[in-house]
Formats: structure tokens, C-alpha cells, sequence
């Protein structure tokens, strides 16, 4: 073993963002004597955000190379990945800024343990060993559990964490049982032994065990069905950026670990791939069918998250089959990058509903839409595009995501599932619809929901998010090229 | 099989354990039954070091000490890694990795200092605040 300084550079992305909470955590504490404005953390974790896009994006062209002696790796997929959490950490800052300042709510540690968790979400997606794994996968959900209790005002944020915590916490204990059969098994905690091992067909009762626990463990931190009872609360509880930053960040980075450990760990024969088309029919069918008659948007789009986290699972069972596997992970990449878009825009829009809930005392439903395009036609017509764009209607990023996921589907062979996604994706209109049938179509009931004041930056975000996408929508080719390029490093 | 294999060096001290464990079973159990048992007012007094107990055993503490015994396990857990790390110095060295763990070790403890730095500004180590 050697140690190479430059390996350092390989994971600049996520070292940025610890510095920046490091930062964070340091001015919160020297600074407020003399600067009882918390306002700048906003500001300073959006610019450490920004320097994490940057360096994600500046690698990308890099070769792919191995990193402190096999345990991380520096490749094109993992850039991706970063480059997407690091996105959605920038939106979600600029959305939590205006939605924390105007419940008032701007207490030191919110931005420092976003970044936290986007650091760990970074390496998440740069591991190739269990034991890093574990550890940023702790690193991210351990900052993201204090996030959901952010607003400690009221039980449902209370209830909403410790349920987190909780089932979080038998995750990552299955994920640890997996782990150490698969120690058993290979005598390594690198992938890349275990990849060794499951070729060469010794010890399989052991490999079977371990590629069943893991997968477990990152079923339930993706929201994959049998894995999801957790996500209708948490995702209600929480304070709505913390929900859209969960929504895309944790997804990503959690699928992006899934493949690599069921790609990279358990190899290239695809004896995995029947256990994922299985989470992914169910998956698909459970979060469509319970998101139907929920009554609040943010439950909804809690269900709805675990529906889209059953049209990645098909793009991951796509990544089965060796043929199409690079298409495939283009596929997923793609797909994560327009939903964390669509969905940050989409919970924008509800944190400033919510933030307006919040101070009356009132539930979220969607009552409280109604009406919303006739004093509010922008923020309407913003949340109508993230509808249709969750419901993969062109001309938006979402349809293209679709599109390419299935189409990946049915070149891996995978035709029955690719009909069974589209078939959801057709049921899952009516529960989108309808929001949009609120906001322009009946009539306003109550009093305006929107509380006014410190509307632009989210209004600047929610504009961002509309933008990507659009753009990814009608000129999808920059951004699937560049899906294209991350996801060579699964081409044979 | 090969994970039997790798799991044999550790089957001593699975005996041991079941040594122990039954052993302790044993006497507990022998001291039980067979032990003669003559309660008296006097004998059933504190003595040497005890004190005579006041009040309910079960009895509330105080919420202060979560952040006490959490701020204990974050920096007991500092030792657990130092540890090791210690233990391992020469061998780092001998393949030629000294620096390397030196400054490692420096970067993970300047980063604890910090937090504790945080912790202290923060004052979470106050008593009454």
C-alpha cells in the first residue's frame, strides 16, 4: 500500500463540503457575539455548494483511477452523482434560506449539517469498499436525520426523525450483517475481491446471503417497496427544502451505491438482476397506487418518490445485462439528475405554502391549492411544469427520463417490465393532474396561502429548477451526452 | 469451506465463552439452592463502603446528562481510534507510511479539537446556562 497525495484531489467534491460545514460550524459559534444575522450561512453554503459543482464537473474529463489503494474510486459516474447532489444542495440552500427566514426558524447548524450530509453523499458515490461505504453512508444519513427534526416545533417533525432514525438505523445494521457475510466470504471488504470471489464460485451461500442484505439495506435508503414505510412520514415531517434535498440527494447517492455494489461487487453474471425486477414491479405498483388518494401534496410526493425509485430500480435491473449496461447506468444517471431537479422545484413551490401552514397551524391539503393561478400565476404555472414533468409528459425532463429508462429496458430483454412502468407512469397522471386541476381549475376557497415577503430566492430557484427542466426536456442531447460520458465506465 | 476456514482461529475463544458462561451459570445457581440463608435485621444493613440508601432507586435524571454522555462517547470513541493507530506506528513507519499516519492522525485530531472547540463555544459543557 502507498499513499499518493494526489489521491486527495480524487475526492475534492466532498472535501469541499466538510470544509465548508467545518466553516460553518466554526463562524456559527465565533462570529455570533458579534453577528447575530445568520443570514450569510445561506450564502456561504450555496458558494461551498457551487465549488463542489465545479470540481465535479472539472473532473469530469479525468480518466477513471483508483483511489487510496482500492477504496474509492475517481471515475465518470461518481463525478455525475457528485455533481447532482452538489446541484441540489445549491437549490435547496437558496430555497431553505427564504423558507427558514420567514418562519424565523434561522438557528446555526441547519447549512453546516447540509453540507455534512452532501460530503458523505459525494463519497457515497466514489466507494469501493464496505467499510467506506458504511461509513459515508453514516456521514449522510445521520446529518440528514437532525435535518428532518430541523423545525423542532410541533410532533410530526419530532416523529418524523426518530421514525428515520430508527428504521435508518436497522438499515445500516442490515447493511452491516451483509457486510460481514460478505467479509466471511471473500476475506476483503473491497468490491473488487468479492467480485473475485463471486467468479469464482466458492463460498456461495455466503455470497447470496450478502448480496441479499445489502441490497436490503440500500432498498431501504432508496424507498424501494417492501422498504418504504418510512417515507410517507418522513417525507411529510420534515421541514419541505429538507425533503427535496432528501429526495434527490439521498436517492442519488444511495442508487449510484446500489450499482455499484451489486456491478462492481457481485459482478457481471447478473444473478442479482431477478431480485431487483422483483423490488421494481413492486415498487412501481405499491407508490403509484398509494399515492392515489392521498389529500396532501407533500404525501403524495412522498409516494410518488417511491414510484420513481421503482423506475431506477428497472434502469438497475437494465444494468444486469452486460450489453446494454453503459446505456443503462447513462439511463440512471439521467434519470436521477431530472428527478432532483423536478422534485427540488416541486418542494419548493410546497415550502412556500407550507411555511404559510406553518404559522396558521393549518394541515397540509390540497385545498390549500386551490386557486393558487389567479394571484400566484407564476408559482402555478412552475408547479404545473413539475407536475407534468413527475408525470413524464413531454415536452419536460421527466419524459425524457422515462424514455430512456424503458428503452434501456428493452434492450436488456426486460419488455414485460418496461410495459409495467409505462402502464404506472399512465395511473401515475391522475394523482399529478390533480394538483394542477386545484391550482388552475377550482375555485379559491380560503384566504391566500401564500404568506408574502422573501419570495425571491426561492422564486429564483423555483425558476432555476423549471429551467433544467425544460431545457433537459426539449434539448435533452448536452445533458444525455454527459450522462453518456459518466456511465462509460460500465461499457465493455 | 472456505468460510469455516477463516472463522476456525476464533473457535478457542468461542469455548471460552461457553466455559465462562456455563461456569458462572453454575455457581450462581449452586450459590441459590445450596447456600443456607439466615436473614437478620443487622445483616441486611449497608456496610463497609455503603451508605443507607434515600428515596426510590428509580429516580429521574436529569436531561443534562444526554449531552454529557453523548459528548463522552464522541471523544471516547477519539481514543478508540488512536488505539490502534498507536499500537500500529512502527509498522506504518517500517513500510515507509510514518508521515503518512503522523499527519492523518493530526488532521483527524485537529478536526476533533474543532468540535470540541464548537461544543465548547457552543456551551454545551455549561452546567447552568
Amino acid at each position: 500500500m502507498n499513499f499518493n497525495p494526489g489521491d486527495l484531489y480524487g475526492v475534492l467534491p466532498a472535501l469541499l463540503l466538510a470544509a465548508g460545514a467545518l466553516v460553518l460550524l466554526t463562524s456559527e459559534v465565533f462570529l455570533r457575539p458579534v453577528e447575530p444575522d445568520r443570514r450569510y450561512q445561506a450564502w456561504v453554503a450555496a458558494a461551498f455548494a457551487f465549488a463542489g459543482l465545479w470540481a465535479s464537473l472539472a473532473q469530469l474529463g479525468d480518466p477513471a483511477q483508483p483511489l487510496f489503494a482500492g477504496a474509492a474510486v475517481s471515475d465518470g459516474f461518481a463525478h455525475i452523482v457528485a455533481a447532482v447532489v452538489c446541484a441540489a444542495l445549491f437549490l435547496s440552500c437558496i430555497v431553505a434560506f427564504s423558507y427558514l427566514e420567514s418562519l424565523r426558524a434561522t438557528r446555526g447548524e441547519f447549512y453546516a449539517l447540509a453540507l455534512f450530509s452532501a460530503s458523505g453523499m459525494c463519497l457515497l458515490a466514489q466507494a469501493t469498499d464496505l467499510v467506506v461505504i458504511f461509513i459515508s453512508l453514516e456521514v449522510m444519513s445521520l446529518a440528514v436525520y437532525a435535518l428532518c427534526a430541523y423545525l423542532r416545533r410541533g410532533k410530526r417533525p419530532a416523529e418524523a426523525a426518530f421514525k428515520y432514525f430508527i428504521l435508518g438505523s436497522f438499515a445500516s445494521a442490515i447493511f452491516l450483517y451483509g457486510a460481514a457475510f460478505a467479509f466471511g466470504a471473500s476475506g476483503s471488504t473491497r468490491l473488487a475481491d468479492l467480485a473475485a470471489t463471486v467468479r469464482s464460485g466458492s463460498a456461495t451461500t455466503l455470497v447470496y446471503a450478502s448480496a441479499a442484505l445489502l441490497a436490503a439495506g440500500f432498498a431501504f435508503k432508496v424507498a424501494a417497496v417492501p422498504f418504504h414505510m418510512w417515507v410517507p412520514d418522513v417525507y411529510d415531517g420534515a421541514p419541505a427544502p429538507v425533503t427535496g434535498f432528501m429526495a434527490a440527494g439521498v436517492k442519488a447517492a444511495a442508487f449510484a451505491t446500489l450499482v455499484r455494489i451489486l456491478v462492481s461487487g457481485y459482478g457481471e453474471g447478473g444473478r442479482w438482476r431477478g431480485l431487483i425486477v422483483a423490488l421494481a414491479y413492486l415498487t412501481m405498483l405499491v407508490g403509484n397506487l398509494l399515492a392515489v388518494p392521498q389529500r396532501s401534496v407533500k404525501r403524495m410526493l412522498a409516494y410518488s418518490s417511491i414510484a420513481h425509485a421503482g423506475y431506477l430500480l428497472v434502469a438497475v435491473a437494465a444494468m444486469g445485462t452486460s450489453a446494454p449496461r453503459a446505456d443503462a447506468a447513462g439511463a440512471l444517471l439521467f434519470y436521477l439528475a431530472s428527478y432532483g431537479a423536478t422534485v427540488i422545484g416541486a418542494f419548493a413551490v410546497v415550502a412556500i405554502i407550507e411555511r404559510k401552514l406553518a404559522l396558521s397551524g393549518l394541515g397540509d391539503d390540497l385545498s390549500s391549492w386551490a386557486g393558487l393561478s389567479e394571484k400566484h400565476p407564476a408559482l402555478a404555472a412552475a408547479m404545473s411544469l413539475f407536475m407534468i414533468s413527475l408525470a413524464g409528459v413531454p415536452p419536460t425532463a421527466g419524459f425524457m427520463a422515462k424514455l430512456t429508462v424503458f428503452r434501456s429496458a428493452i434492450e436488456a430483454d426486460l419488455v414485460p417490465l418496461a410495459i409495467f412502468g409505462v402502464i404506472t407512469s399512465v395511473a401515475g397522471l391522475y394523482y399529478y393532474l390533480r394538483v394542477v386541476v386545484y391550482v388552475y381549475m377550482v375555485p379559491e376557497a380560503k384566504a391566500d396561502a401564500v404568506q408574502g415577503g422573501r419570495l425571491l430566492s426561492a422564486g429564483l430557484a423555483i425558476a432555476g429548477c423549471a429551467l433544467i427542466v425544460l431545457w433537459m426536456g426539449v434539448l435533452p442531447g448536452s445533458f444525455a451526452a454527459l450522462a453518456q460520458s459518466g456511465a462509460a465506465v460500465f461499457g465493455r | 469451506m472456505r468460510a469455516l476456514d477463516y472463522l476456525s482461529p476464533y473457535l478457542p475463544v468461542l469455548i471460552l465463552l461457553l466455559f465462562a458462561g456455563v461456569l458462572c451459570a453454575l455457581i450462581g445457581a449452586a450459590a441459590t439452592f445450596l447456600g443456607p440463608k439466615r436473614i437478620t435485621a443487622i445483616k441486611e444493613t449497608a456496610f463497609e463502603c455503603g451508605s443507607p440508601s434515600i428515596g426510590d432507586s428509580h429516580s429521574r435524571h436529569s436531561v443534562k446528562f444526554y449531552l454529557v454522555a453523548l459528548l463522552f462517547v464522541v471523544f471516547d470513541v477519539e481514543s478508540v481510534f488512536i488505539y490502534p493507530w498507536g499500537s500500529l506506528l512502527r509498522d506504518f513507519q517500517a513500510e515507509g507510511l510514518g508521515w503518512f499516519a503522523y499527519v492523518e492522525m493530526l488532521s483527524f485530531m485537529a478536526t476533533l479539537a474543532l468540535g470540541l472547540v464548537y461544543v465548547w463555544r457552543k456551551g454545551a459543557l455549561e452546567w447552568n446556562p
